[in-house]
């Protein structure tokens, strides 16, 4: 599904921010991305988005190597990937629903199937009565539910999600984690990124660590023992 | 989908504040481009007017001698140029007529009649004929000395020349004006891809191509310049028309109204097209070639 060798990611002549990730994600497996700020989360979510490439090492996603992907086959991967923003980036002049049927609309989908499929999820993510609300009279944690079904409503092969449920309450969060597991049972590698402890402890998925453009593996228990002792 | 004549949903170009003038500046462009157009083509017109009116006549002028009897002269010329071969019609122009025919330059016919003027015959040619002129005019001064036969050749030739280059300035402001229009198309939609640079990076993570978005670009910025072409070649057509109306009150000859042939209308009428064909083009080469330097 996706596999790092060696990679590395610069911008433009800047240092390195990235030096020699090696990762394996097998397809539908759960993952949470931690490291303290300015470790580099950001970089490797941009690099899992498609949205940059590389400076060296290899990066394969879907069984093709990005470095050798045309032009015209970016936007085709692109929407076998899920990506919810930290900031939503939400089209502010789009309604609630305009939003979330954006990648269906790109995609050239059905407007009777992407009213249906668009309706279903928002009434789940519980903004059944904000459907029409444009994103600026929507408070945080809305526009943060909004920029999740956008990210989920083309059922992507894989999902990336940077701190989802940091600006909501707990319990929409948590309902919210439940929606990533439910798309990962179905086969949706899902990556997320987080400084929230709780959700690893609750969650017990594999831990990506990112420490000074570095990344560490390890399980959910190995990496809680180790937080605690950093912090004692 | 994104229709022509419909907004770009996602990108909202039609909110943008720089773009907003942008039909005033294509209906200005337009606008000049007709009047350069209808130049061209009236200048044709006329040209081909002046060597149809021209080339059919000649003028035999008798230059005046005191004591001499000029009418005498005149049937002398004028049955020498009947004998000749593809002259059609041989016409002596009376005192009476030289007169009035000054009239309009010189005032009264009464005094112009006293002047000492050189008397005139006008000559039509058969059509399709080929009367040897130089021959002709050589032989004419021999049998009446003081005879000179004008072709007007010489004098249609500068006025061809002088004609031709106003044509050819009018075709270089054409070319400006296409080219101040790419360059300012060329502007406002590198300022469009800079204000919405954040809404189509998110278009481009959830896998619109290339394509959808310059699609948006092209059809936003067609719509603007026809908006500005149509009026600006309406009020190009106008102007061609209040300025028919004065050249015709003039009643000179010489200078005709400005008036279209059949394929000026038809240029006149490609005009708006053509504008809105090269904004879509030059739009779409600005977006694409911007887009392929993003991821």
């Amino acid at each position: 599904m996706v596999r790092f060798e060696n990679v590395g990611m610069r911008y433009g002549m800047g240092p390195e921010v990235l030096r020699d990730i090696n990762m394996h994600l097998k397809p539908g497996s759960f993952h949470f991305l931690t490291g303290p700020t300015g470790a580099g989360k950001s970089s490797l979510l941009k690099l899992l988005a498609l949205s940059h490439r590389p400076s060296r090492g290899l990066l394969t996603l879907f069984g093709q190597e990005v470095s050798k992907l045309q032009r015209e086959d970016l936007p085709s991967f692109r929407r076998k990937i899920g990506v919810v923003f930290q900031e939503f980036r939400l089209l502010n002049h789009l309604s609630a629903l305009d939003n979330v049927a954006l990648p269906l609309r790109i995609s050239g989908a059905d407007e009777d199937q992407i009213h249906t499929n668009v309706t279903e999820l928002l009434r789940w993510v519980g903004l059944g009565e904000q459907m029409f609300a444009k994103p600026p009279t929507l408070s945080g944690g809305e526009k943060q539910r909004v920029a999740i079904a956008r990210a989920v409503i083309n059922r992507p092969q894989l999902l990336i999600a940077d701190e989802p449920t940091g600006s909501m309450d707990p319990e929409m969060g948590l309902r919210l984690m439940h929606l990533f597991q439910e798309l990962n049972k179905l086969g949706t590698t899902v990556v997320i990124a987080t400084h929230d402890i709780e959700l690893i402890r609750r969650f017990s998925s594999p831990v990506m660590f990112l420490q000074e453009g570095t990344l560490h593996h390890s399980g959910a228990e190995e990496y809680l023992k180790r937080h605690r002792r950093s912090k004692v | 989908m994104i229709s022509f004549l419909g907004k770009s949903p996602e990108l909202q170009l039609e909110k943008d504040a720089s773009s907003r003038y942008l039909p005033i500046v294509i209906a200005a462009m337009v606008f000049l481009a007709s009047l350069a157009l209808i130049g061209l083509f009236s200048l044709h017109s006329a040209v081909q007017s002046w060597s149809s009116a021209v080339s059919g006549n000649l003028t035999v002028e008798i230059a005046y001698e005191d004591g001499v009897d000029l009418d005498k002269k005149m049937a002398k010329a004028a049955k020498f140029l009947k004998k000749f071969p593809g002259i059609e019609e041989v016409n002596p122009l009376s005192i009476d007529e030289a007169a009035r025919l000054l009239e309009p330059y010189l005032g009264r016919a009464d005094i112009i009649k006293q002047l000492p003027l050189p008397r005139l015959i006008e000559v039509t040619i058969s059509e399709g004929s080929s009367v040897d002129l130089l021959a002709t005019a050589k032989k004419l001064s021999t049998e009446v000395p003081g005879a000179i036969l004008n072709t007007h050749r010489p004098w249609l030739d500068k006025m061809i020349l002088l004609a031709r280059s106003v044509q050819f300035l009018a075709a270089a402001i054409m070319l400006l004006v296409g080219v101040v229009t790419v360059i300012i198309i060329v502007f406002a939609a590198r300022t469009g891809m800079v204000m919405h640079q954040a809404i189509i990076e998110v278009l481009h993570l959830i896998g619109a191509r290339d394509n959808y978005i310059a699609q948006q670009f092209q059809n936003y910025f067609a719509r603007l310049c026809l908006i500005g072409a149509i009026p600006g070649s309406v009020i190009a057509i106008l102007t061609m028309q209040l300025l028919s109306l004065l050249a015709g009150r003039l009643e000179a000859g010489l200078i005709s109204a400005p008036t279209l042939i059949l394929e000026g209308w038809i240029a006149l009428a490609m005009v708006p097209i053509l504008v809105v064909l090269l904004t879509t083009v030059t739009v779409r080469w600005i977006v694409m070639g911007s887009l392929k330097r993003m991821m």
